[in-house]
């Protein structure tokens, strides 16, 4: 029984850390341009299908795939900012509109993507080792528990940067007010560049580490960004952190549910759990007001 | 310091400064009266770059800043204080009056020159001595507008402009305000101050303009214009001939 929990809690922190890394990317973006970022999950499908080209087809060192995998995200990130973001926000178009263009952004990556890799399940190599090893009575592997610290790590990095340094408080500004952030002479849609390239950055590296678990296809980016944008809602969409933890809630109570019931209705029973959630605190679980334009 | 010479601005090709020209000399101040709609804000704004210009040169120390954009001239050192205050209301006193400081930070002594900054704003509004760590957006329009004032102090401005600083604010606050504008004045500071209250306003400047639909319909020292057939015309919103 205890045995059985605690590798339901393994599988539902890695499932957990991968919705939590999307979480805070969509809320890195929300956070200085108060827009819903539809084509995140593209982001990790990116990260995922460029491991498969460089590391598998190229036959690159890890290392140089790494790289070449991340310029391609930075890439992707760059044609979403200069492609969507910058000609509808000098139209002064309301978020939700730039929200339905990067929704279009998406499903562009989507189809470029299946010319590219068609639509079969691919095999994605790990960096690191997929064997077995023991810590205390848990099985795990090298890729998972780097999956773990790497969620680890970029949300103690998004939380340094945010709250620690100057950029960050630029950044929370813009997010707050844009045009006043501009007063300040702050430029904002570097800021908002950033936080495009940041969080593709994070997603991409999301990708790669959960390509070898779960498998990498073309279309496995809109669930992801339904995931995350779960996970974001769940938590609060305000602060990072609260969309890291609303990720990690949801995997554990997905990986909870498939165990203890059936998977059948682990899905049905979260999106209830998060109408009930939203009902009582429509601010998400750890959101606060910081969430609120101006 | 800085001229608008006719200036020919608006939004979306519509026109809201028909022409304006105003001098503004170091170390004075010097108000612009007019009723709501007269196209004050919209100075303002166009000397923030904001507002596109159609025609005419914005001359900053002599030079061209026509074509600078919003930033370029914040760190010329022209700032403003935005209509309603503005405040980052997420944030703290103290985040808000960091993020006036933009201007100056990133430079070798800048952590001196923060702290002389805000020993300086803080000297100026004690009261916000109580607020730093407060969230901006929970306290009173008054104490608001104190923390208005101080972030754009915050940058050290050459040219400091306020944008209906009396904005809903009880007649003592804006009193207040007022006294400290004096006091900014005699440290050095030119100012810009476009407010619709046009008796308290001109009484402070050495030099005032009025406004009435996107003109300047008259011009003289502050003291003068309080009385002038133009000034009660442009509340009254006949066109003067």
């Amino acid at each position: 029984m205890l045995m059985k929990l605690s590798y339901l809690l393994l599988a539902g922190l890695t499932n957990g850390s991968v919705y939590g890394l999307i979480g805070l990317s969509l809320s890195i973006i929300y956070g200085s341009s108060r827009v819903i970022n539809f084509a995140q999950g593209e982001f990790v499908m990116l990260g995922a299908m460029s491991a498969v080209l460089f590391m598998v087809t190229l036959a690159l060192p890890w290392p140089v795939a790494m790289l070449a995998m991340l310029a391609v995200v930075v890439i992707a990130a760059l044609a979403l900012d200069y492609g969507v973001y910058r000609p509808l926000i000098r139209r002064k178009a309301a978020p939700l509109t730039i929200m339905i263009g990067t929704l279009a952004g998406a499903i562009i990556v989507y189809g470029l993507a299946f010319l590219i890799w068609g639509p079969d399940q691919r095999y994605v190599p790990p960096v690191l080792s997929l064997e077995p090893i023991r810590i205390g009575f848990l099985i795990t592997n090298p890729q998972q528990i780097s999956l773990i610290v790497i969620f680890v790590v970029f949300l103690l990095a998004t939380w340094y940067i945010l709250y620690r340094t100057r950029f960050g408080l630029s950044v929370r500004a813009t997010g707050v007010n844009p045009r006043v952030a501009l007063l300040m002479g702050i430029r904002s849609e570097r800021i908002v560049q950033f936080s495009f390239i940041f969080s593709a950055f994070i997603s991409g590296v999301a990708g790669m580490m959960v390509g070898p678990l779960l498998g990498g296809h073309v279309g496995m980016g809109l669930l992801l960004t339904v995931k995350g944008f779960m996970a974001a809602i769940l938590g609060g969409l305000g602060s990072p952190f609260a969309a890291a933890a609303g990720g990690l809630a949801i995997g554990m109570m997905e990986a909870l549910m498939a165990g203890f019931g059936t998977s059948l209705y682990a899905e049905p029973a979260i999106f209830v759990l998060i109408l009930l959630v939203l009902i009582v605190r429509p601010y998400g679980l750890l959101g606060d007001y910081e969430a609120e334009r101006r | 310091m800085l001229r608008l010479e006719t200036i020919v601005a608006g939004y979306n090709k519509s026109i809201a400064l028909d022409g304006v020209s105003i001098d503004i000399p170091a170390g004075t101040i010097v108000s612009v009266v007019g009723a709501n709609g007269a196209g004050k804000s919209t100075i303002v704004n166009t000397i923030s770059r904001l507002v596109s210009t159609y025609s005419g040169t914005i001359r900053f120390d002599g030079r061209d800043i026509t074509g600078s954009k919003p930033a370029e001239v914040v760190e010329l050192g022209i700032v403003q204080v935005p209509e309603g205050r503005q405040l980052f209301a997420p944030l703290t006193v103290e985040e808000n009056l960091r993020l006036g400081f933009h201007r100056l930070a990133g430079k070798p002594d800048s952590a001196q020159k923060y702290r002389e900054r805000l020993d300086y704003v803080l000297d100026l509004f004690p009261i916000m001595k109580q607020r730093i760590g407060q969230r901006a957006g929970t306290m009173s329009g008054g104490e608001q507008q104190m923390v208005a004032v101080s972030r754009a102090l915050m940058a050290e401005p050459k040219l400091l402009m306020l944008d209906e600083p009396s904005l809903g604010l009880a007649p003592m606050i804006v009193d207040q305000i007022f006294d400290i504008l004096a006091k900014l004045r005699k440290d050095g500071l030119t100012i810009l101050l476009v407010e619709q209250h046009a008796d308290e306003a001109l009484a402070l400047a050495d030099y005032g303009y009025v406004m009435a639909v996107g003109k300047v319909r008259a011009e003289g020292p502050g003291n003068d214009l309080r009385d002038t057939p133009a000034l009660h015309q442009s509340y009254l919103g006949k066109v003067v001939a």
